[in-house]
């Protein structure tokens, strides 16, 4: 092989290398080919299991525009009580998911079903009267409104339990207690995340939907925030959380799910999924199975 | 326990306009000019005679006459009240002979004397000024604290509309350009109920009041909720609301005619002398009542569950549906309110400029400078920023032309937004 001309590397350029077009290339030619075989033993699994589900939704596509479908026939469902965690890559429609399950993104077909009710494209207020709570990954408190208003809203459909619940809410998340008056618009991201999370709180859901709880908060936070969510979910709420923070993630779920290109590609045990050696290769990074291995041994 | 909410929430609305309408029969405590019709002539012209002073003028000699040979005549009494009977609705011309004046007592323009002045409906009041224009006499003082009162009194007409305007921008972000026509449709309505029907002023009003909040409720409900489902973009509804603005206002020209009206009750009240600045009892009440009506918004917005929630669908409406709140309700009850608060603005308004078909397109420009001034989307913005630009405008007269005052004011409140680009009280964006 000739001397390597460093102005011309195409040639020689290692097919492999992150980021040139034969790796994205493979990567998606192997990610479709591994997706459709786990498709085929999964889907039936999945369907056996979930005979008794609290909340699962069949073959679901929706999207924002029309004819430009985010999600392409998801199915998932979350049993009582149980704790599900989301993963996979951006983009993949995670937060979409979430959102039809909530009735903000119109699902074109399929259906959402909720203790043997049809839900599928009812009002999220409508929803949140039959105990089902959101918080968005963005945009999830009211700006303007003060702390305390923010979790009046929270408890809008029942204001007479408005005191109790705030004390309860307020008991988990003190800083919330301290600065009530304040407006949202003021607090730090990691604050308003607390926020968020309380005004969810406050309708006593039975099934709470978090999409990315512990973005944007520092380590310590993040595992404050784990803490907590298993803490509500141990009290008796259905728990069904997106996190792009995968392997901690996948520790403390019963139930994992890894969606991409708006399907689950992947289901299992958080256990089984956070070892599982495609899901890590895929979307817990190598690099970091590696490390972790090494670690380890 | 679901349903009982939802209907004491419905049972609410109700109440607020009520209430609302109880503070506008404050106008009751004024007394109606007794005027009893005279023999079979259905209509009348009528007027009080005052001099510089605001004393009644005796004796002094009216005429009215039509083009069918109609005359009739009256000469002012003590109180200097004329009534001259007429057929009914027409075109007559009134004219007052200046020989029985008094010594010393002159027309403001000795040359009009004799009036046409066209009725739509049975009766009108015909005022003859008198005493000298002498604006020049006044100190600069006093005439920058009257045009401040009246600016201030301006600005709460104004404020009436720019509220409703800001609180639908918030909820539904639409720039709403057939707001000006619902000003006018409150005061049709009321001209309706007080000179056609004969009810009282205050009622009348009431009664415009709730007049405009179902037109408000059936604009959002017919209109603008469908559009709003249909996801159809914010500058296409502005674009309609435009439309439908023009379309209104065609209607009213049809029905109601070009020319401007006065209400029956109080058109011609004299005003009173509150040191330097004068004022008509009306003006006073009528403010009062507008004060009133913009406290109980602002505690609507600020204390109770759906004012609450109206906020918090402006901030955000995923987050309130998601948070159990019907959007579409709350929306609908922001265009109630809106909408009525903007009726109150028209009826109030024409007591001092009449009655007329384009009065409140003529006020919008106003009221969106007014709530943009004062940040955009926010209530108490737009009230502050009303009352700004009312008293701007009158002040700015001072120096201007009076012709010019609207740009004048509009100047300046260019000026202050290149200073303060988020309006009086509007927040900046928060970063990151
Ligand atoms: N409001 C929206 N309007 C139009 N397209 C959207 C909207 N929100 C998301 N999308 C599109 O939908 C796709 C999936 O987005 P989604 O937010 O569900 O991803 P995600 O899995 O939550 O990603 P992340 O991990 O980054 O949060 C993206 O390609 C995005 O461009
Ligand atoms: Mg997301």
């Amino acid at each position: 092989m000739n001397a390597i001309d460093p102005f011309e590397p195409t040639e020689q350029a290692d097919p492999l290398q992150p980021g040139s077009e034969e790796f994205m290339e493979e990567l998606h030619v192997d990610a479709e080919q591994r997706t459709r075989s786990q498709e085929l033993t999964t889907r039936e699994h999945h369907l056996a299991t979930s005979g008794n589900a609290l909340l699962r939704a069949d073959e679901l596509v929706a999207g924002y525009i029309p004819g430009v479908n985010i999600l392409n026939g998801c199915d998932f469902y979350v049993d009582d009580g149980e704790m599900v965690g989301i993963i996979g890559p951006n983009g993949a429609g995670k937060s979409t998911l979430l959102k039809a399950l909530f009735g903000l993104v119109r699902v074109g077909s399929g259906t959402v079903i909720l203790k043997n009710e049809d839900i599928t494209n009812l009002r999220a207020d409508r929803l949140v009267r039959q105990g089902l709570g959101f918080v968005p990954q963005t945009n999830n408190v009211f700006p303007s409104l003060t702390i305390e208003e923010n979790l009046q809203m929270g408890a809008y459909l029942a204001p007479k339990q408005f005191k109790d619940r705030f004390d309860y809410v307020t008991g988990i998340f003190p800083r919330l207690g301290e600065r009530r008056k304040q407006r949202a618009s003021a607090l730090s991201g990691g604050e308003r995340q607390m926020l968020a999370m309380g005004r969810a709180l406050m309708m006593e859901p039975s099934v709470l939907l978090l999409d990315e709880p512990s973005a944007g908060l520092s380590p310590a936070l993040q595992d404050e925030v784990f803490v907590r969510v298993r803490d509500i979910n141990k009290a008796g709420v259905t728990v069904i959380m997106v996190e792009q923070n995968a392997r901690r993630c996948l520790q403390i779920v019963d139930r994992g799910y890894v969606l991409d290109q708006g399907r689950n590609a992947y289901t299992g045990t958080g256990r089984d999924l956070a070892h599982d050696p495609k899901v890590i290769s895929l979307y817990l990074g190598t690099l970091g199975a590696e490390r972790d291995e090494g670690t380890k041994g | 326990m679901n349903h009982t909410v939802t209907r004491i929430e419905r049972r609410r609305w109700p109440a607020l306009l009520l209430l609302l309408g109880v503070l506008t029969a404050c106008f009751g405590l004024l007394a109606a000019p007794g005027n009893a019709a005279k023999e079979d002539l259905t209509g009348e012209i009528s007027g009080v005679m005052r001099d510089a002073q605001g004393q009644p003028i005796a004796g002094v000699s009216f005429q009215v006459t039509n083009a069918s040979g109609f005359t009739g005549s009256d000469i002012s009494n003590r109180q200097g009240e004329w009534v001259v009977p007429i057929p009914g609705p027409g075109q007559y011309v009134v004219s007052l002979d200046p020989a029985t004046l008094p010594a010393g007592v002159t027309l403001t323009n000795p040359e009009r004397t004799s009036l046409t002045v066209s009725l739509l409906s049975n009766s009108k009041t015909v005022a003859f000024p008198t005493g000298a224009a002498d604006t020049t006499r006044e100190s600069f003082l006093d005439r920058f604290l009257q045009l401040a009162v009246d600016g201030l009194v301006f600005g709460l007409v104004i404020a009436l509309a720019g509220v409703g305007l800001s609180m639908i921008f918030g909820t539904t972000g639409l720039t709403n350009f057939a707001h000006g026509e619902i000003v006018t449709l409150g005061a049709l309505a009321t001209f309706v109920f007080n000179n056609f029907i004969g009810l009282p002023f205050p009622l009348a009003v009431a009664l415009a009041v709730v007049v405009c909040g179902l037109f408000g409720a059936l604009n959002d409900w017919g209109l603008w909720k469908p559009l709003r489902k249909k996801g159809v973009s914010l500058i296409a509804m502005l674009v309609v609301s435009i439309g439908l603005g023009i379309l209104l206002r065609y209607i009213y020209l049809f029905f109601f005619g070009g020319d401007t009206e006065q209400y029956a009750s109080y058109s011609g009240q004299p005003g009173l002398a509150l040191g330097p600045v004068d004022i008509t009892p009306k003006v006073i009440i009528g403010s009062v009542v507008a004060i009133l009506a913009l406290v109980l918004t602002m505690m609507w917005l600020g204390l109770t569950r759906n004012g609450k929630a109206s906020r918090a669908v402006s901030d955000n409406p995923a987050l309130a549906s998601a948070s159990g709140i019907n959007v579409e309700r709350v929306i609908n009850q922001v265009w109630i309110i809106g909408a009525a608060l903007a009726g109150l603005s028209g009826a109030l308004y024409s007591m001092s400029v009449g009655v007329n078909w384009l009065e409140g397109f003529q006020l919008l420009l106003l009221v969106f400078a007014g709530v943009v001034l004062g940040g955009l989307g926010t209530a108490l913005g737009a009230i502050v920023g009303s009352l700004v630009v009312g008293v701007l405008l009158q002040i700015s007269t001072l120096f201007l032309p009076t012709e010019m005052k609207t740009v004048g004011a509009l100047l300046i409140m260019i000026i202050i937004l290149l200073i303060r680009p988020q309006g009086l009280l509007g927040r900046r964006e928060r970063v990151g």
